[in-house]
């Protein structure tokens, strides 16, 4: 796309991807502006999760594109993609339980750090640097979502709150461009959600693009800018918080919840 | 911290009680038994981290010890490599081998890779067996020389005693390091979660091969070390009964520490020769079926009483008293 505009970060074209004969995305399309929230939203099985992990490389497109910063992504390993500065969080968290906060955090620095297993193994002074690095900057990242006090505690120890934010903290350690948030949101209490919509307009302030995956409404409404609504993997509405509030289409797949 | 100090404090206890070992015992016998520790701790210990802390559920780690074992040995024996080139390089044809072995295989996942594993094990066995001239066969590869270095030859228990534990100490070492490093939190992450390591930017393929290959080197130096000791190697050395004797180790030292598998070799080969010296009066065909009816209804024990193995066991051990002390005072 030689016309797209500087401000798009991520342009996703007519992408499709099947599932054993079920259609869960059907060309979607949508673009994402930077330094921007953009939100997806739709009822449960429409296609968000796979979305992201269309976007994120985990699955294969069956068709369409991805472009992120002007290069195309589509169809790229996971770890190339993240590699590129895009980070995510998981919507069931997928934490690594076997390790404490700090180190969960720590595991975002990898894409950025190159110490090789010999000079690990070795403890090389080299490696030990880096490794020295990788700890304040994780240690940094704890601070950003509030949870340096639990760095050393096992991830098991944690409420669910919390947990989602150490996901969080993960992705932040990656310095990505262009972070997607997979149900932020789910299973908070009220105050918790105050707590992430505040860490949210951190975030863009210091110069982030996100991407919201959310079923919680309001926050979707007070937070985004532009609204992506998907139904049975097709995109039926886009807009502002506003327009899509009011669209005819969206309150039918809706049907009976208020927006 | 406060951990990481008594976990050194256990170290330098263990370490010194090996350095003075050799001149506390009589006679040869007790350092003889330990040489054999050594180089199945060093293996038991490659492997736990395999499993445990990596998920990758290899069984492998005979079959690299063998062929560390016949490719320096039959180099050293036919005098094409001196011994110590032979190590260098019998652990280079090892790396190739669990590379390229590696590469397809560890795209199984679980039970498909123990058994293609175990399948490797058989093939490599039956090979070293059925390749007469080059390995000797069934009957073994013999005129294996002694280790030596720059002119110094290593001689006797006594100098493979301290060869195989600086081995093992030094692999344990290396462990503990890279496990400590971003290389050990990728291994465990990508056992944790692919799809959260992947997005994290670790390449877990690659993760996967480096960690399998690095035990099979380990597991070849090991193997070469133990060829140069005995001076003598047979392929039913590397086959099947080292396996279980291997998983038992595991079992029940505990896989999740590093000393866990150090502590299970122990555990295991003086037992075994306790069985022998004690119960030769009592059982005098004694053969390795009973062997296994002790470590059978070890494992079963361990299990039911420690499902974490000795080093479980033993944490809790120490909690519990650190507690009880701290009540009291």
């Amino acid at each position: 796309m030689a016309s797209q505009p500087d401000s798009v970060l991520l342009d996703v074209q007519n992408v499709s991807r099947s599932f054993a004969g079920i259609r869960a995305l059907n060309l979607v399309s949508f673009s994402v502006k930077r330094k921007k929230i953009t939100a997806v939203i739709g009822p449960n099985g429409a296609g968000k999760s796979t979305l992201i992990n269309v976007i994120t490389g985990v699955y294969i497109p069956d068709s369409g594109g991805i472009h992120f910063g002007g290069s195309d992504i589509a169809g790229l390993p996971a770890h190339i993609v993240a590699s590129k500065g895009i980070a995510r969080t998981f919507q069931l968290e997928e934490l690594f339980s076997s390790m404490t906060v700090i180190e969960n955090a720590m595991t975002g620095c990898h894409g950025k750090t190159g110490s090789g297993m010999l000079a690990c193994g070795f403890a090389l002074p080299s490696a030990r640097r880096e490794e020295k690095r990788i700890r304040e900057e994780a240690m940094e990242c704890l601070a950003m979502v509030g949870l340096e006090e639990k760095a050393l505690e096992p991830i098991s120890r944690l409420p669910l709150g919390e947990r989602k934010l150490v996901g969080i903290a993960r992705a932040l350690s990656m310095k990505p461009g262009f972070l997607m948030l997979d149900e932020p949101a789910g299973g908070l209490a009220g105050h918790e959600v105050e707590r992430l919509v505040k860490l949210i307009h951190r975030l863009i302030e210091q110069g982030l693009t996100i991407l919201l995956v959310e079923h919680n409404m309001p926050f979707v409404m007070s937070l985004s800018e532009k609204i992506v609504v998907l139904d049975a993997g097709v995109k039926i509405a886009e807009g502002t918080p506003e327009e899509v509030k009011n669209d005819e289409r969206v309150i039918k797949a809706y049907l009976g919840q208020e927006l | 911290m406060n951990s990481k100090h008594r976990f050194s404090l256990l170290w330098v206890v263990f370490i010194v009680g090996l350095a003075v070992l050799p001149f506390v015992t009589p006679g040869t016998y007790v350092i003889g038994v330990m040489c054999f520790v050594a180089f199945y701790a060093t293996l038991a210990c490659g492997m736990a981290v395999l499993l445990e802390q990596a998920g990758i559920f290899s069984l492998a780690a005979p079959t690299f010890f063998g062929l560390g074992a016949y490719v320096a040995g039959i180099l050293a024996a036919r005098e094409i490599l001196p011994p110590w080139a032979g190590i260098i390089f019998a652990a280079l044809v090892v790396a190739a081998i669990a590379y390229i072995i590696g590469a397809p295989l560890l795209r199984l996942r679980g039970y498909y890779l123990a058994c293609a594993t175990f399948g490797l094990l058989f093939i490599v066995e039956i090979a070293l067996a059925q390749s007469g001239e080059i390995t000797g066969g069934h009957d073994g590869l013999m005129g294996i020389p002694p280790l030596s270095v720059v002119g110094f030859t290593l001689r006797g228990d006594f100098h493979y005693y301290f060869v195989s534990w600086v081995l093992c100490l030094g692999c344990l070492w290396f462990f503990f390091n890279m496990m400590n490093s971003r290389v050990g939190r990728a291994i465990k992450a990508l056992h944790d979660s692919e799809v959260a390591a992947s997005s994290v930017a670790i390449n877990v393929p690659r993760f996967k091969l480096k960690v399998f290959v690095l035990t099979a080197v380990m597991a070849s130096f090991a193997g070469s070390l133990y060829c140069f000791y005995l001076q003598f190697t047979t392929p039913s050395m590397f086959g099947f009964p080292l396996l279980v004797e291997l998983l038992t180790m595991i079992v029940i030292g505990g896989a999740t520490t590093l000393y866990g598998p150090v502590l299970g070799s122990v555990v295991l080969i003086w037992l075994r020769e306790a069985i022998h010296v004690y119960l030769k009066g009592i059982l005098p065909k004694l053969t390795a079926e009973v062997d296994a009816v002790f470590f059978g209804v070890l494992i079963v024990a361990i299990l039911i009483f420690m499902p974490e193995g000795l080093a479980g066991g033993l944490d809790r051990l120490a909690h519990f008293g650190r507690r009880l002390l701290g009540k009291s005072a």
